[in-house]
């Protein structure tokens, strides 16, 4: 870990903290370990909220989540003692009891650390470029995901618009996929609904979403053999160099030529024309 | 046989995004991925610029990049509340075009996050 002006010891100036459910290799990697409960994520995340303003706190309350209330305000303490703290989160807790209002208490608990010493808080990312997606698509539409524009302007609502849900709900009548393989990783409710509805899949492979799809097109890998812009974890973009020449097409241009094909068909609202029908 | 050697390449497996890595590749496939991880070691040797599988597939059956992309602007077209999902395995310029068509076709807009 690098050493720095303000952080000579390296890693020996800081501090990890790791919440799991079980300890998992990372746990010996970092100072401290709290074992929570299952699903006790959005408890636990309250009740260090409460505790950072000295607020009382019942002992049997503290206790429900798995970790001691003698934990919780040692670790209150060390993160008022930060110059500079950070929490990652992944989807064990937006994907667990609670879902996105987890994600949004973490959030929280961030936002009022600050009226004590700098905290951020930053999503892991599992693969690529999802961070360049919700960089895009708040650039584009001023929300990061979960979106519709069903009323012809975007609207935002996670639980509501967001693919698992609409999926499970049997919603949506037609799926395009890019990039992605929900067809291996989401719930089965979830892939029995894509395969009863058209899906349309791009992907470099034939992919367990290909198999369930009614159109697959297979394009060019970003990164090895598509050039373009990804975007790291904290939010730099960075150019791609590939390495090879691809005999398929890129995503942008297979995207770019089917929206062609449909902007040449009838507009979907009975009223009104496309204002934006080619990007800028 | 001399390998042609890209420095500073990008690797998009992870969300790390390490910017630093060195490839020595030929015209097919990448042989040395230097300073990459065991992931992006991985990730960059495993593909090639081979053409493995057909251009497009419509049912099943092997069909040409044109009649693919007429089929899926015809199915999407028609759908009532379609969506398009996914852009994590894919570069910001595609995904420009992915919120373009989803406001184009007045539907639903998500990706990886919302996991």
């Amino acid at each position: 870990m690098p050493k720095s002006k303000f952080l000579p010891r390296g890693r020996k100036d800081r501090t990890a903290v790791l919440v799991d459910i079980r300890p998992t290799k990372s746990a010996k990697a970092c100072d401290i370990f709290l074992q929570v409960r299952p699903g006790k994520d959005f408890e636990l995340i309250t009740i260090l909220r409460a505790l950072i303003k000295d607020q009382k706190v019942s002992e049997e309350a503290v206790a429900e989540t798995g970790v001691s209330l003698e934990q919780c305000n040692d670790l209150v303490d060390r993160m008022k003692k930060a110059k500079f703290g950070c929490m990652f989160f992944g989807m064990g807790l937006s994907m667990t009891r609670g879902k996105h209002m987890n994600s949004a208490a973490l959030l929280t608990l961030a936002t009022e650390m600050n009226a004590f010493t700098k905290f951020v808080a930053m999503p892991m990312r599992g693969h690529g470029n999802v961070t360049g997606a919700d960089v895009v698509m708040r650039w584009q539409t001023g929300y990061p995901f979960g979106i519709t524009f069903n009323r012809g302007y975007p609207r935002y609502n996670p639980g509501e618009f967001s693919t698992v849900d609409v999926l499970v709900r049997g919603d949506t009548d037609a799926a395009f996929i890019i990039g992605a393989d929900p067809g291996a990783t989401m719930p089965q409710p979830a892939i029995d609904h894509l395969a009863r509805i058209p899906t349309i899949v791009l992907d470099p492979h034939i992919t367990h979403t290909s198999k369930l799809s009614r159109v697959h097109i297979t394009t060019s890998v970003a990164g090895i053999s598509a050039p373009g812009t990804a975007y790291r974890m904290d939010e730099i973009p960075l150019p791609l160099k590939p390495a090879l020449k691809s005999p398929y097409p890129t995503d942008e241009e297979v995207v770019r030529r089917i929206k062609d094909a449909i902007a040449k068909k009838r507009f979907w609202m009975p009223e009104g024309e496309q204002m934006i029908t080619a990007q800028i | 046989m001399t390998l042609t050697v890209v420095n500073n390449a990008t690797c998009t497996f992870c969300g790390c995004v390490c910017d630093d890595i060195e490839l020595h590749a030929d015209e097919i496939k990448i042989h040395k991925a230097k300073k990459a991880c065991v992931l992006g070691t991985a990730w960059f040797l495993n593909h090639t610029a081979e053409r493995k599988y057909p251009d497009a597939l419509i049912d099943g059956k092997e069909a040409t990049l044109d009649e693919a992309i007429e089929a899926a602007a015809t199915y999407l077209h028609e759908a009532d509340m379609p969506l398009v999902y996914g852009m994590s395995n894919t570069t910001c310029e595609a995904q420009r075009e992915c919120v373009a068509l989803a406001d184009l076709l007045g539907g639903l807009l998500d990706s990886h996050t919302s996991l």
